[in-house]
C-alpha cells in the first residue's frame, strides 16, 4: 500500500472522527462467542437484476428470456444463470422483499451500506465500520476492515464516521508478491527502517506526554497498522495458493478478489468487501447479464463450497449486497433501469437460516406482497447474525451511539 | 435523389425503387415486443417472432393476424423454403420448428432441439434442402430439411454464435459470433474454410463482458461483398453509448472495406440487420430509423424516420416494400417509391 496515499485518506478520516477517542472499547458482552467469525460482502456495485438472479419470473413480459431453475432446497428456485449457486442453496438464504425507495445509486448505497436513511456518506458508520467494531479483538494484526483491489494504491475509505478511522474500510491489493508498495524502497536496510521507527516512537512518546489528540493516535495507528500490514505482506499473495486453488478460483479479476477473501477470512479478519462494478445495465441487460452473472456464479458458487469444506462457512457470514434491484419493465434498448420498489440480496453461512427465502413478490415482480423490509432490517439481521447485538450501542468516548437505527431490528425469522 | 429502376421478380410490377419516397404503408400490431419479422418467399405473408413465445402472421393483403404458438421461450429467427412452403423459427428456448407457412391452424410439423441455450440465428439453403442454426453453445448445426436429421456440426467458434447464412449458390455456410470472429464453413465435410476478422466491431467492457460482435451478416448482390453489421465505438455500453455499423470484406480477398454507417447523424444505435436491394442499396436497422447506403460509400445517403425502434427489417421480394418489427409490438410495412 502506498504509505503516502494511506495516511492522506486516513487523516481526512480523522477529521470526519474529532472530538471521538480512538481508545473506546468494543460493545461488551459475548466477546468469547463472537471470536474468529468474519462478514464478506461481495458487492455487485451498479444494481444487479433480480429477476435475472434471486427472484425470477415466468411473467412473459416482465421476466425476461431466463427460466427459473431448482436449487438444493425444495422449493426454491433461481435464475438458471446460476446452475452452480444453485447447488449451493443449502448453504444460503435469499431476500425477496426489500423496498428501499432510492433509486440514485450513490444515495441508495450509502442507505444500503450504513442502514440508516441518510443523504450523506460519512454520517453513520458503514457495516464494514461496525463489524470492525463489534467483532475487534485486542492484538489483531491486521485491520478489521478491508476491501479487496488487485491494482491501484489502496488507502483508506472515509466511510467510519463516528467510529474513527481505525475501523474504516482499507483498501489492499492481492497482486503478485502481496499488496503493493510494502517492500523497503532500495538502499534501505531493515536495521536502517527499524531505526527510524524507534525515533519516530520516541518523538511520539514525548509528544503524547505533553499533547493527546484524536489526530496524533491516528497517527500512530496509522503507520503501526501499516507496518504490521508490510509484516503480513505474504497473506495477500494469492500466487502462494497452490495451482489448483487458483486454476479453481479463476484468472478473473473476481476469482482473484474472493480468494484473497478467503485467505483473509482464514486470518479472521472481521470484515471484507469485494467489489465488483458496473453491474447498472440500462441498455441490453439480458446479454450483459448472461455473461455477468455466468462469471458470478462460477467464481461465487466455488467460493462458497470452499469456505463450506474448509469449515470457515460457520464462522463466515458471506452477503450478496447490490444498491436496489431493476425495473420490471423492459425499456426499449432492452434494458432494466434502477427500481428500489422490490428488490432481492443472497447471504450465506454463519448466523442464518439456511434455506430460508424472507418475503415474496407479485408474479410481475412489481411489488413486494410479503414481509416487506429495507436497509433498516437488513443491517440489524447482518450484526446480530455474527453475534453482535444490534440493538446495544458502541461507546465512543463516553458518548453512546446506537448499532443500527434503533426503531427497526433484525428479521428474525432469517436468524438462526 | 435519381430513383433506381428495380427488376421486380415475375409476377409483380416493375416499379422504382427510391428510397427518398419512403412512406408508410402498413401499420399492424401485436401486444408484445418483436425482435425479428421476415416477409415469405412468394410475398403474401409478413410474420414476426415476439418475446410472448409467439410467432405472429399477417397476411399483407387484408391484414388478418394468425399467431403461430410452439416456443417456449423468445422467438428470435426466422426464415422459409425458397417456395415459402415451409416457415423456420429459433428460438431462445433452443429449439427450431417448422411450420406450413400458410396454414390456417398452425401446429409445429417438426420440432428439433437444436442448440444447448439459447439459438439466435438460422439460414435456409438456395435448394431449400440444408437449415443451418447457430446459438449460444457456440456451434453452427446443419439439419436436413428433408428428415430433419443432423448433417454437419461446426465447432470452433470461442463465443457465440450470433448468426449464420448460407454463400449464395453454394452449400458453404459463414456464421459469426459475440466476439467478431466470421467463419466460413465448406458445405461438403463441415469444416473450416477461412475466417475473417470482425474484431473491430466487437469489444469488451470491462474485462467481463463481450458488447456488439457479428450480429449478422448479408452478401450483395452480386455475391462479391460480405457484410456484418453491428455496433463499434461504445462510450457508455451499460448505458446503450454506441454507434451502428456494417463491415463488409471482399468475399475472394477477404480484404476489408471501408465502414459504414450514420455519419450524418449521430445516434445510439445497434444495426441489428442490414440487407440488399438487388441494385446494390444496403439497408440497416438505426434504432428508430431506417438507414439506405449506396456501395461503397461510408455515409449513408437517407434516413427514414419511424416511430419505435426496430429490431429487424426484410424486404419484400417484389424490391419495393420493407417491412420492420418493433419494440412496440408493431409490424410497420414501408413502400421506397411511388408505386
Amino acid at each position: 500500500m502506498g504509505r503516502r496515499l494511506f495516511m492522506g485518506e486516513f487523516l481526512s478520516g480523522v477529521a470526519a472522527a474529532a472530538g471521538t477517542s480512538l481508545f473506546s472499547h468494543p460493545l461488551g458482552a459475548g466477546e468469547i462467542t463472537k471470536r474468529g467469525k468474519s462478514v464478506v460482502v461481495i458487492f455487485l456495485d451498479g444494481g444487479i437484476s433480480q429477476f435475472e438472479s434471486w427472484d425470477p419470473k415466468s411473467d412473459l413480459e416482465t421476466g425476461g428470456p431466463f427460466k427459473a431453475i431448482p436449487t438444493t432446497v425444495p422449493g426454491v428456485h433461481v435464475s438458471e444463470l446460476l446452475p452452480l449457486t444453485a447447488r449451493q442453496m443449502h448453504h444460503m438464504a435469499l431476500v425477496r422483499s426489500i423496498r428501499t425507495d432510492l433509486d440514485d445509486h450513490g444515495l441508495a448505497k450509502n442507505i444500503i451500506r450504513s442502514g440508516r436513511t441518510t443523504r450523506s456518506a460519512t454520517e453513520y458508520p458503514e457495516l464494514g465500520a461496525a463489524v470492525a467494531r463489534g467483532l475487534e479483538r485486542d492484538g489483531f494484526p491486521l485491520p478489521g476492515h478491508i476491501r479487496t483491489m488487485l491494482e491501484g494504491e489502496g488507502g483508506r475509505v472515509n466511510n467510519a464516521a463516528y467510529l474513527g478511522p481505525r475501523y474504516a474500510g482499507v483498501s489492499v491489493g492481492a497482486q503478485k508478491g502481496g499488496i503493493v508498495n510494502t517492500r523497503l524502497p532500495d538502499g534501505m536496510t531493515v536495521t536502517a527502517d527499524g531505526r527510524r521507527h524507534d525515533w519516530r516512537r520516541f518523538a511520539n512518546e514525548r509528544l503524547s506526554g505533553r499533547v493527546r489528540t484524536a489526530e496524533i493516535n491516528a497517527y500512530t495507528q496509522c503507520y503501526e497498522q501499516a507496518l504490521r500490514l508490510m509484516e503480513r505482506r505474504d497473506l495477500f499473495d494469492i500466487s502462494r495458493e497452490p495451482l489448483s486453488t487458483r486454476e479453481a478460483y479463476g484468472d478473473s479479476e473476481f476469482g482473484k478478489q474472493l480468494l484473497l477473501a478467503r485467505r483473509l477470512v482464514e486470518q479472521e479478519v472481521p470484515f471484507v468487501e469485494v467489489n465488483w462494478g458496473g453491474w447498472d445495465f440500462h441498455h441490453n441487460n439480458f446479454e450483459f447479464h448472461l455473461h455477468y452473472v455466468s462469471e458470478f456464479d462460477r467464481h461465487f458458487a466455488w467460493f462458497i463450497a470452499d469456505l463450506a469444506q474448509r469449515g470457515l462457512l460457520d464462522r463466515t457470514l458471506v452477503i450478496v449486497m447490490t444498491e436496489f434491484g431493476r425495473t420490471p419493465r423492459i425499456n426499449t434498448g432492452f434494458g432494466r433501469d434502477h427500481y428500489p420498489k422490490a428488490w432481492s440480496i443472497a447471504l450465506a453461512g454463519c448466523g442464518i437460516q439456511r434455506g430460508a427465502v424472507i418475503g415474496r413478490t407479485d408474479p410481475k415482480g412489481i411489488e413486494v406482497t410479503d414481509r416487506q423490509v429495507d436497509h433498516r432490517h437488513l443491517f440489524h439481521t447482518y450484526l446480530r447474525a455474527v453475534g453482535i447485538d444490534s440493538s446495544g450501542e458502541f461507546d465512543v468516548a463516553g458518548r453512546k451511539y446506537p448499532a443500527a437505527d434503533p426503531a427497526f431490528g433484525p428479521i428474525e425469522e432469517l436468524l438462526a | 435523389m435519381k430513383p433506381i429502376h428495380a427488376d421486380a421478380p415475375a409476377g409483380t410490377a416493375k416499379a422504382a425503387f427510391d428510397p427518398l419516397a419512403t412512406r408508410s404503408v402498413h401499420d399492424w400490431a401485436h401486444s408484445s415486443k418483436l425482435l425479428v419479422c421476415r416477409v415469405d418467399p412468394t410475398g403474401r405473408f409478413v410474420l414476426a417472432g415476439a418475446i410472448d413465445h409467439t410467432i405472429q402472421r399477417w397476411r399483407i393483403d387484408t391484414g388478418a393476424r394468425t399467431a403461430f404458438a410452439g416456443h417456449g421461450n423468445w422467438v428470435r429467427t426466422l426464415g422459409f423454403s425458397p417456395d415459402g412452403a415451409t416457415l423456420y423459427s429459433g428460438g431462445y428456448d433452443g429449439r427450431l420448428i417448422s411450420w406450413e407457412t400458410a396454414t390456417e391452424k398452425p401446429a409445429p410439423v417438426r420440432t428439433i432441439e437444436a442448440h444447448r441455450g439459447w439459438l439466435r440465428g438460422l439460414a435456409v439453403s438456395g435448394d431449400g434442402r440444408r437449415v443451418a442454426t447457430c446459438g449460444n453453445d457456440r456451434l453452427v448445426r446443419v439439419w436436413s430439411a428433408g428428415d430433419g436429421k443432423l448433417i454437419h456440426e461446426c465447432g470452433g467458434h470461442p463465443q457465440m454464435v450470433y448468426c449464420v447464412q448460407f454463400v449464395p449458390g453454394s452449400n458453404d455456410l459463414v456464421s459469426g459470433d459475440i466476439v467478431g470472429n466470421i467463419h466460413h464453413w465448406r458445405g461438403d465435410n463441415g469444416r473450416l474454410e477461412r475466417k475473417f476478422d470482425g474484431s473491430e466491431i466487437h469489444n469488451i467492457i470491462a474485462d467481463q463482458a463481450p458488447f456488439g460482435g457479428i450480429i449478422n451478416l448479408a452478401f450483395s448482390p452480386d455475391k462479391k461483398r460480405l457484410t456484418a453489421c453491428g455496433l463499434h465505438k461504445p462510450t457508455n455500453a451499460p448505458a446503450g453509448n454506441r454507434r451502428a455499423v456494417a463491415l463488409s470484406f471482399d468475399w475472394a480477398s477477404g480484404a476489408k472495406f471501408p465502414k459504414q454507417e450514420s455519419l450524418r447523424k449521430e445516434m445510439d444505435a445497434t444495426m441489428w440487420r442490414a440487407v440488399y436491394h438487388q441494385d446494390g442499396v444496403m439497408v440497416g436497422v438505426l434504432d428508430k430509423e431506417i438507414g439506405f447506403w449506396k456501395q461503397g460509400e461510408a455515409d449513408l445517403f437517407y434516413l427514414a424516420a419511424t416511430p419505435s425502434p426496430i429490431f429487424d427489417l426484410d424486404l419484400h421480394p417484389n424490391q419495393m416494400d420493407l417491412f420492420t418489427a418493433h419494440f412496440d409490438g408493431h409490424v410497420r410495412g414501408w413502400r421506397c417509391g411511388a408505386g
